[in-house]
């Protein structure tokens, strides 16, 4: 019978819709962005003001044929005298008009199908979206010419209306493919339960959060616009006597301008051309990097950053000779009482650095993990365990930053080392061989285009070189058979495989060069009961048999006291208690561990009342003074509020010894019997 | 496999829908394009182009369907009718002509151009934070250049003041047109320019895009998971980052591949290319509506090929789109 899952409080992250004042805000702090728009704002101004200041007639004759740029004509003048600058003015116009009218058109006929399509669904949106795929894989240019062929004297609306009618269908996809999603998002699904009419609900609800994307297509047409306006006037497709900046290259072509050398005459209105476009696209990057978070952070990603990570200077290390190890020697099942530590983290910090400020994600944890352990880390969202559990592979990725600590690590052979201080061939031979990690999501932490048996092998083979092929084959289909997948998956893709089998298969690969210790974060979050009890059952008979360590970090409480020998709390980046799971689940603590404790329902014993806590997880840029869990408290007194209470050595009345940081000890002891850990933390 | 028939389905139903299309532009446009053509010949159009005309807008005795059925039999034939701006000879016979040109120009440019593009942007995108993303306002500006604007300046830089390449048309006219050593030697120098405009001119939308899905694809798990478990960076660029990266890009090629080829075709006009771009072009110019059509029609399909190859390289990369 599976235990009754109780989970923390997840705090909704990410996935939240951002505000239009946050589009606004990036664009305008991005370099790129703003000279984008600055760029663009400089054409739409000419582009009013063109006819006003432009010196001349773009189309009076003068004796000045083919003159080069002058005082007089700054850009020089065509064959026929004519002033190529004030074309240039006049010609803004016509693009922009061209650009911004087909945009506007093609983007209101993109939102209109698109989000008809996806709110639909049905029918509507089968024969919609056929309809865009249609036009999306029609060559744009060949027909747009073909129709403009027809209309040759219909001036810019004509050109408007082609362009709308080639180009509404990329928007249009873009668009129902974000409907589709935001139409099941609570908020829309809670405004159609309540009975919005479906008008209010598009206007309110879904156009709103889809600016940016709207934005983004917008000024991808007006860009498209005007290159094929352009391309179609020098093609001599449109009304050759109206200015534009493709008539400009139209009238610079049949005359042969490039035979005659004068470059002044075709330069300009390209160079203009591209000068926008590129303006209209780095609005656009800026754009881009809202709506993908992702690429936002690429700029940090940098080698001096990745090489900064661990804020250190490298300690000089007895360099491990590399070998290929032997089985190792079956050892005696943990107690509580063993002494033979294999990892020691003092002490470390964890900052998220963005611009001057350091965000501390994981702040002075220290703890220790003894030979064939279980320690359990349990944590809200936010509390800073997934980073701890990065942190502690040396998996962190800019903008994190190890600031402080060690990490020590015992070698089988009774030496140690500090995996901070490793170099990137130590790190490279120490993950993995003596340490390995298991992600919460193995959809997302398994290659999609490669086969289970190849992702294992690939650890094999770039730990074990010497093995041969026969070897590694039967080493797969070994580690398949312990987590419990049956051989001919090994051929399987990751998308052929079950959720559990999935996760099944992350552990192989965690445990393929037999570790001594493996971090998994939140391993089975992701999965339904029953298939969670099934994997960790399969932990614990593992662990029993290989006799590795375990750092299990998880937001699920009843879980961990279920598998963990020790169990460490964390809050606000801190560990705020440990102890041993019995000890922790009869008696524990910090405040904090009995509003969680008291959150779940237990399968035995006395009937109690579910509490919870009240409040929310902090916000860690902006950690109260004190105690970071004293907002929340319900026994927090004054002092609470000034005081970073260190971690106190407890001992209850069963004689069993815990940590808790909390000032109610400091108080109750007369002693101040501090921590080893505590000592440090103050 | 069914993944394939089903886009195979698809692309019959667009070029379904195209051909379609073609046949119905000519009837629904306003004006009379059709007598102001055979006016501007002044009598001189033989009876049968002046029918064929007729045919193409329409104004024959038939109802609609059975001009439609007409209309699909000179599909297959491939009749249609006589071109004016290469009066008298045939559509067909101007498309035969010009057509292995474009094919052939196009089709390793639009390759190469997606290669390199792709290859830099895997690059650009692994180096993130580099000096290498100051090429991302350069490529940015390289994409949005007019394609026969680079190619005049192309043309302008190499051609006329360098005299390094010829400048117009696509062999020496000294050579005969035939499998000889000095005419495809001819034929690669003249093709030089018009190649290099457009692969530089399209690979910077390549190669921004694919940085763009590298960086993406770079914070995904199992690349992290990848470097973790100690890979070689070989094998964590290329198979674990760089083939996923790759796979939007290519179903982003449909959308591409019409602005690519629409691209190319136009820089053809500027080099005097014996392609179907100068041939569209000279046809624009003539009012050539039989040669127009024909044109497109022939674009499209190649088009749809090429998006139905692009496909079935996806299914070899993506085992998620390979159900047993």
């Amino acid at each position: 019978m599976a235990l009754q899952s109780a989970t923390l409080a997840e705090s909704e992250s990410g996935e939240s819709v951002e505000s239009r004042n946050g589009l606004r805000r990036r664009l305008l702090h991005s370099p790129l962005t703003l000279t984008g728009l600055v760029i663009t704002l400089i054409f739409v101004v000419l582009a009013i003001i063109g006819p006003w200041i432009s010196p001349y007639d773009p189309s009076a004759v003068s004796d000045a044929a083919l003159a080069g740029p002058s005082a007089a004509h700054w850009l020089g003048t065509t064959q026929n005298g004519q002033d190529v600058f004030s074309q240039m003015l006049y010609g803004a116009r016509a693009s922009m008009i061209v650009g911004l009218g087909a945009a506007v058109l093609t983007t209101v006929l993109s939102v209109l199908v698109g989000v008809t399509a996806g709110y639909l669904g049905g029918i509507g949106d089968e024969v919609l979206s056929l309809l865009a795929n249609v036009f999306l894989v029609l060559p744009g240019l060949p027909l747009t010419i073909i129709l403009a062929a027809y209309l040759p004297h219909t001036g810019n609306a004509g050109i408007i209306l082609v362009i709308t009618v080639t180009g509404w269908a990329w928007g249009a996809r873009v668009l129902r493919a974000q409907t589709l999603s935001l139409r099941k998002r609570d908020f829309v699904e809670a405004a159609r339960a309540t009975g919005d009419r479906t008008s209010r609900i598009i206007l309110r609800d879904i156009l709103p959060n889809q600016v940016a994307v709207i934005a983004a297509a917008f000024l991808g047409t007006v860009t498209g616009a005007i290159l094929t306006q352009a391309s179609l006037a020098f093609l001599g497709l449109t009304d050759v006597t109206q200015w534009s900046w493709g008539t400009i290259l139209y009238w610079a072509q049949v005359s042969s301008a490039l035979l005659t050398g004068s470059w002044w005459w075709f330069v300009p209105a390209g160079l203009a051309i591209a000068l926008l476009g590129t303006a209209l696209s780095l609005v656009n990057f800026g754009i881009d990097e809202f709506i993908n978070p992702r690429l936002r952070q690429a700029g940090i990603g940098t080698k001096k950053a990745q090489r900064a990570q661990v804020k250190r200077t490298r300690r000089s290390l007895r360099r491990r000779a590399r070998r290929e190890r032997a089985e190792r020697p079956t050892r005696a099942p943990f107690t509580s009482e063993s002494t033979d530590l294999i990892l020691d983290v003092r002490g470390l910090k964890v900052d998220y650095l963005s611009g001057n400020t350091r965000t501390p994600a994981v702040d002075d944890v220290s703890f220790a993990l003894r030979r064939g352990e279980v320690l359990g880390i349990a944590g809200e969202s936010g509390s800073g365990k997934s980073t701890l559990a990065y942190a502690i592979a040396r998996m962190h990725k800019p903008p994190a930053q190890i600031s402080d600590g060690r990490i020590i690590y015992t070698n089988p052979d009774g030496s140690t080392v500090d995996v901070l201080g490793m170099s990137d061939a130590e790190l490279r031979e120490f993950r993995w061989e003596e340490l390995s990690i298991v992600l919460q999501s193995a959809m997302h932490a398994l290659n999609p285009i490669l086969r289970i048996g190849v992702q294992i092998e690939d650890v094999i083979i770039a730990h074990r070189p010497r093995m041969s092929s026969q070897e590694r084959a039967a080493r797969i289909l070994e580690l398949l058979a312990i987590v419990g997948i049956p051989a001919d998956r090994a051929n399987s893709y990751p998308h052929e495989l079950s959720g559990g089998m999935r996760q099944r298969a992350m552990i192989a690969v965690g445990l393929a060069l037999d570790p001594e210790i493996i971090v998994m974060d939140e391993p089975t979050t992701a999965l339904d009961v029953v298939i969670q009890r099934q994997i960790i059952e399969k932990i614990v008979e593992l662990k029993d048999k290989l006799g590795f360590s375990v750092i299990f970090i998880t937001h699920d409480l009843s879980l961990l006291i279920e598998l963990s020998d020790t169990i460490a709390v964390m809050y606000g980046g801190k560990i705020v208690e440990k102890a041993a799971a019995d000890e922790f689940y009869r008696n524990a603590q910090h405040p904090y561990s009995r509003g969680l404790l008291n959150s779940f329902p237990t399968l035995g014993g006395p009937k109690r009342e579910l509490t919870g806590i009240p409040g929310s997880p902090p916000d860690l840029r902006r950690l109260p003074d004190g105690c970071a869990f004293q907002p929340r408290c319900p026994v927090a007194v004054d002092e609470c509020r000034s005081t970073m209470p260190p971690l106190y050595r407890i001992t209850s009345s069963t004689g069993e010894s815990s940590e808790a940081a909390c000032l109610l000890y400091a108080a109750a002891q007369s002693t101040r019997e501090m921590s080893e850990d505590g000592a440090r933390a103050s | 496999m069914r993944t394939i028939a089903r886009k195979a389905g698809f692309y019959l139903l667009t070029a379904w829908a195209a051909i379609s299309l073609n046949f119905l532009i000519p009837r629904i446009m306003p004006g009379d394009p059709a007598d102001n053509l055979i006016n501007e010949f002044h009598g001189k159009l033989s009876p049968s182009a002046v029918h064929a005309l007729r045919v193409l807008f329409g104004q024959t005795g038939q109802n609609l369907w059975q001009q439609y059925l007409s209309y699909w039999h000179s599909v297959f034939t491939f009749d249609f009718g006589t071109s004016y701006a290469y009066y008298p000879s045939s559509v067909s016979s101007v498309l035969g002509q010009s057509m292995y040109w474009t094919l052939i120009l196009i089709t390793i440019c639009t390759v190469l151009g997606f290669v390199i593009g792709t290859a830099l942007g895997v690059l650009v995108g692994w180096k993130r934070g580099t000096w290498l993303d100051s090429l991302i306002p350069v490529t940015t500006f390289l994409s949005s250049i007019p394609y026969f604007w680079f190619a005049i300046i192309i043309a302008f830089v190499f051609a006329i003041t360098l005299n390094w390449f010829p400048f117009s048309g696509g062999y020496a006219v000294t050579e005969t047109i035939g499998f000889n050593g000095g005419f495809i030697v001819s034929a690669i120098e003249y093709a030089v320019l018009p190649a290099a405009t457009i692969v530089v001119a399209s690979l910077g939308g390549w190669l921004i895009s694919m940085r763009n899905m590298m960086v993406t694809t770079l914070s995904e798990d199992y690349v992290r998971l990848a470097e973790a478990k100690g890979l070689p960076r070989r094998r964590v660029v290329f198979t674990y980052a760089a083939r996923n990266a790759m796979l939007p890009s290519l179903s982003g090629f449909a959308m591409s591949l019409g602005f690519v080829v629409g691209g190319s075709i136009v820089t053809e006009v500027v080099f005097n290319y014996p392609g179907l771009g100068t041939v569209l072009f000279k046809a624009a110019q003539a009012a050539d509506y039989p040669l127009m059509s024909a044109i497109f029609l022939l674009i499209t399909v190649l088009v749809l090929i090429a998006n139905l190859l692009a496909d079935v390289a996806y299914v070899f990369l993506d085992p998620r789109t390979r159900e047993s």
